[in-house]
């Protein structure tokens, strides 16, 4: 039953990841990443539980608080560049010769 | 005794699980726009990997990997949504307007030929139609 556990979260991250290369917008990639991180969680905790080591569980809860920063980080990195590329667009219509 | 009920607890958390995440899966692929992803992913994401851990739960051997599970579905409980509102301000603080049907299309199917054609396929000023023209500017200078 893990073990059937173990492909199905498989076949999710897979077919996560072909939405997260082929969305058209940073948004939908975004989503994508957001689901991967909980399936990357869900498999690590379901391989801890059938192997029946505790330090698995650790590796899991680490990777899921790093995950999360992660997610924050690319967010506030792309809302970060486009609100930099919207200020040099304004800077050049208005003339300003900073870009 | 013990172990089948235990078996049959993580087998019932195990099939909610699938049905919940090829839910989600589908919707992920199938809808639109970025937000109706995000409402199909994070019933994916919560519904589907929080069943995955009540049936570790239940199968769990002793009582640290238990208690280790505790911790981990408190914090995936607390992370998970927290992670979906940051993507949805992106989206939303990014410029992205939510996607909705063509209102030519729509209009000419409910049967008024005057306003088949229009001009655009999104009327963007018109008053009272709850376009997201008119909502924008007001909502996205917040933090």
């Amino acid at each position: 039953m893990l073990d059937g556990m173990l492909w199905f979260t498989l076949a999710c991250s897979a077919a996560t990841m072909v939405r997260m290369i082929i969305g058209p917008r940073a948004a939908d990639r975004l989503v994508a990443l957001n689901v991967l991180a909980a399936l990357a969680l869900a498999f690590l905790v379901l391989r801890g539980v059938r192997e029946g080591r505790a330090l698995y569980l650790d590796v899991a809860l680490v990777y899921d608080i790093f995950g999360f920063l992660g997610l924050l980080a690319v967010a506030r990195f792309l809302k970060d560049k486009a609100m930099g590329a919207d200020e040099r667009a304004d800077g050049r219509a208005d003339g300003g010769g900073d870009a | 005794m013990l172990d089948a009920a235990r078996d049959f607890v993580a087998l019932a958390a195990f099939a909610s699980a699938v049905v919940f995440g090829v839910g989600g899966i589908v919707g992920l692929h199938r809808y639109a726009d970025p937000y109706a992803r995000m409402q199909a992913s994070s019933l994916c994401g919560t519904t589907s990997v929080f069943s995955m851990f009540i049936g570790a739960l239940a199968l769990a051997e002793s009582v640290e990997m238990a208690a280790r599970l505790v911790v981990i579905i408190a914090f995936f409980l607390v992370s998970s949504p927290t992670g979906g509102h940051i993507v949805a301000r992106f989206a939303w603080n990014s410029g992205l307007d939510p996607w909705r049907p063509e209102p030519n299309r729509r209009r000419r199917r409910a049967g008024f030929p005057g306003s088949a054609g229009s001009g655009p396929s999104r009327p963007a000023g018109a008053p009272g139609d709850g376009a997201p023209g008119e909502v924008e500017p007001a909502g996205r200078d917040g933090e």
